[in-house]
Formats: C-alpha cells, structure tokens, sequence
C-alpha cells in the first residue's frame, strides 16, 4: 500500500532522525571498542619499521639505553640517530628488509635529518606524567611492599625495565607497538595506583 | 618512608608600601601561565584577561594627587565562595591551602565567577591564539586553556610541584646539585628561591613586594604576617578590638568571611596628602 502523500514529510523527517542517531551509536561505539581489553587501537605507520623483539627480547637492550631520558625527567624521549648509530654504525640487518630499514638510519644520519617517529602513547594535554617519579618510586629498595594497579602486592623491588611493563605491556615481544596493550591510560587507572600505594590523588598531582 | 607526604600550607603577602604599579607581574604570569594575549577587541568586549592584575586608585586633587597601586590575583581563600557553588567540583580546596580549578572538570557554568567577591576568574569566551614567532615561547608546563572553561590563579602550582619533587623526592640540591640526606628533605624558602621554584609574579617583582613561602616555614619571609592575621582573627572571634592604626596586616574583603591565603600590608603614609 502506497503512503498517502500527507505522511511523506513525516516519514523523511524519520529517516532523517534515524541516519543521525545511527550515526551517534556508531561513533559511540567506535570510540568505546577501540579501547582495551578489544583491541582495536591500530598502531600509527612509524618512518621506519623498528622491531622492538630483535632488540629488546633477543639482545637484551635496557629500555633506558635508548630511552635516556626515563630515569631523569619527565618524558621518556625518543632516542637521536646518533643512538641507533652507536650500534649501527657496524651491525648489519641479518635480512634484506632489515638492511634497507638500517640504511634508511645511516641516510638519515648523514642528511641530519630527523626521523619523524609517530608518537604512539598519547596523554591528553591537561595531564603531566613523570616517567622518572615512577621508575624512581618502583625501583626504591627501601620501600618493603609496593602494589601495582590492580592491588597486587610487589615485595621485592622493580628494575626499569618491569615498570615499563606495568603500564606499557610486554613491549619488548612486539614487533610493532600498539597504543594502550598494557594498561588503558585512562584516569582511573592512575588513581587506583596511586591509592593502592597511598600515595597522593590530589588533582594538582597531575593536572596544572 | 619515601612516599610520606609532606604537608605545605603556602601564602603569600602583598607590601602595598613597596608596590610601585610597574606591571612586571602581570607580563610574569602571562608568560608562564599561557595566558593568551589580549587585544584591542578583548578589552572593547570586557573580555580580556589577567590571573593577576593591577588595581590603580588616584587619591586627592590635581596637583596633589597620589596613585596608589594593589595587585590582585586569586585570594586562595580557605571559605571560598566558588567553591559550594560548582555543579561539577572543577574547584576545590586541596591540603596545601590552595583553591584549585581543574581544567578536564570545568564545564563553564561561570557561577563560580559570578560569586567571586575579587573578580579573578576569568573565562575562555575564545579558544586561545598565539603569533606564530610566540609559539615555542609557551610553558609545557602548563595546560593550555580551551574554549568555555573558566581559570584563575594557581599560585603556580607547576612550579611548586617541580620544586617538591627535585627536593623533596629526588632530594636534589637546586644550586650545588648535591643529595640532600633523607631526614632533610623539605622544602624551604632559600631552595623555593634558589630553583625558581616560587611563583612568576614573586620572582619577577622588583621590589620585593610580593613574597611567597609556606606559612609555616621559620625562614621564610612570611610566617610573621600570618601568626599576626591569625591573632587578629582569634581576637575578632572573641569579641576583642584590634588596633588598626598599630598594624599594617588586613586580607581584602575580611568582614564577609572568606580567610585568603593571601595577606595585604598597608601602605605607610609618612607624608599624607592634607599635610603636603
């Protein structure tokens, strides 16, 4: 049966107000499921493909080797061209693609140019996180008991590298760094830490 | 243990006798806070905006007139009067004595402006725009305001916090570098002054007339004042007459109750105006 022709306008209007609603659900959704435990947070394409398993998990580099700045300040920092140099200038990729990756840092270095590396664990700009204050605190071996986030206690105390896990997940097994694997860097993950050690929840703490 | 907080009360006292209006405060704080720059159209709007300004008064006719000069930022006061009325809590007071607006919070209601008896909150009506030469001139720091939320004077908390955690935590010393041993680890007004750990206003005036320290700290330059205002408090609330004629200490808007944290010393006339 045809719609008589005083319930067309209604009946656009209907598809007009389903079309936006629709539209509101999905990018609700979107934006609750790209969120860890479901994964869905798509790494960003680096300049250059570093795998950290080739150098963490069978070379044993300490995250604060190239990451200098972790243990002194408040961002970790990515290292300079001069730091991949500093092995690079003699060891060789055992495969082709891991040649033409580590002559693309040779070029770099001597172009001075910069390797724009995309940033893959992003804070919001009202929040101030101090990676050494945390490292420091996990470390610190006159403290007897220390918790993690979920209220597991930790006895005895952390090197650098378990603290990055903490929030950072297993980096050193994966080839490509996927933002939030290991905690979700939401707000409430920083307060439950911080009240299991009861250490200060001030809002000035974090935000200035 | 480490993780023990250390309490701080912070104050600051204001000498109107050593006051001479110069404004080096007011271009302090825009600069450290990344306050946006206010133009032509912000002031013909009422729009534009200081944490800290300069209140100028004339007194006496020409041409025995004087120009009297108050600062005024954010009083920090213990009974606030923002405060009860935020839908949100965006401000509140934390332990160290401060009134605290938090940004991510706000969700620009203004009321917290309206009831403020000193007019210091101010209101991002724009989202804020830089040159772009002044661009790498802005302090990390510092969260950059956007549109609709409300801000005020923070009394510098990065600063503050920057110096809690280099001598309190880290136990750096700010000139030597040197480890400061674990049973000394508290902040006091030399190290404040030493790392810049004070606020802008305080470290950029001239004159001294603005000092910063914890209220409670012996070598800091302003526990007296405060001992003094909390004497005159105790004695109003006993009933007791203070002598205003023998003290300099008064904090703005006293009679409505709202206990700044923040002193004002009167300025001594030696030469008043009628006898010039």
């Amino acid at each position: 049966m045809m719609p008589s022709r005083k319930m067309l306008p209604l009946m656009v209007a209907g598809g007009v107000v389903t079309v936006i609603m629709g539209f509101i659900v999905v990018v609700l959704f979107i934006s609750w499921f790209s969120n860890p435990p479901f994964g869905l947070g798509n790494a960003p394409a680096q300049p250059i493909a570093f795998p950290h398993t080739v150098h963490v998990a069978e070379n044993n580099i300490q995250c604060e080797f190239c990451h200098r700045n972790v243990t002194k300040g408040a961002a970790a920092t990515v290292p300079a061209v001069e730091t991949c140099l500093f092995c690079h200038k003699d060891i060789d990729g055992g495969t082709v693609t891991a040649q033409s990756e580590i002559e693309k840092i040779r070029t770099a270095f001597e172009t001075d140019t910069p390797i724009n590396w995309e940033r893959v664990h992003r804070l919001p700009d009202h929040v101030r996180f101090i990676h050494e204050a945390h490292i420091r605190y996990f470390t610190d071996e006159t403290i007897p008991v220390k918790y993690g986030i979920n209220g597991e206690e930790i006895i005895q105390s952390l090197d650098v590298a378990q603290t990055c896990t903490i929030c950072h997940g297993d980096v050193g097994n994966k080839t490509v760094v996927q933002p939030k694997t290991g905690q979700s860097l939401k707000m409430g993950t920083c307060v439950d830490c911080h009240r299991n050690n009861s250490v200060p929840t001030d809002c000035t703490v974090c935000h200035k | 243990m480490v993780t023990q907080r250390i309490d701080h009360k912070w104050g600051m006292v204001v000498d109107l006798d050593r006051c001479t209006g110069c404004q080096a405060c007011v271009v302090a704080c825009q600069a450290e806070n990344n306050i946006p720059i206010n133009t032509k159209s912000f002031y013909q709007q009422r729009r534009a905006y200081h944490w800290i300004r300069i209140e100028r008064y004339w007194e006496g006719e020409f041409p025995n007139v004087k120009a009297k000069f108050i600062p005024i930022m954010c009083q920090h006061c213990e009974n606030a009067p923002c405060e009860p009325v935020c839908p949100v809590f965006a401000t509140y007071h934390n332990d160290e004595g401060m009134n605290v607006q938090v940004y991510n919070r706000c969700i620009g209601t203004r009321y917290c402006s309206v009831n403020c008896p000193y007019t210091v909150r101010m209101f991002n009506f724009w989202d804020p725009k830089w040159p772009k030469s002044l661009r790498n001139q802005l302090n990390p720091d510092v969260t950059i305001r956007t549109r609709g939320i409300m801000e005020k004077c923070s009394f510098c908390v990065q600063r503050l916090r920057r110096g809690e955690v280099n001598v309190e935590r880290r136990g750096i010393e700010p000139l030597t570098g040197e480890r400061i041993p674990a049973a000394d680890r508290k902040l006091n007004y030399r190290q404040m002054k030493e790392g810049n750990y004070l606020p802008a206003c305080v470290q950029a005036c001239p004159t001294n007339a603005l000092q910063f320290a914890d209220q409670n700290d012996n070598t800091g330059p302003v526990k007296e004042y405060f001992d003094e205002a909390n004497e005159q408090i105790e004695t109003r609330h006993q009933g007791g007459h203070v002598d205003e004629a023998h003290t300099r200490v008064y904090r703005l808007f006293e009679e409505i109750g709202t206990k700044p944290n923040v002193i004002y010393l009167k300025k001594v006339e030696p030469f008043p105006l009628d006898k010039a």
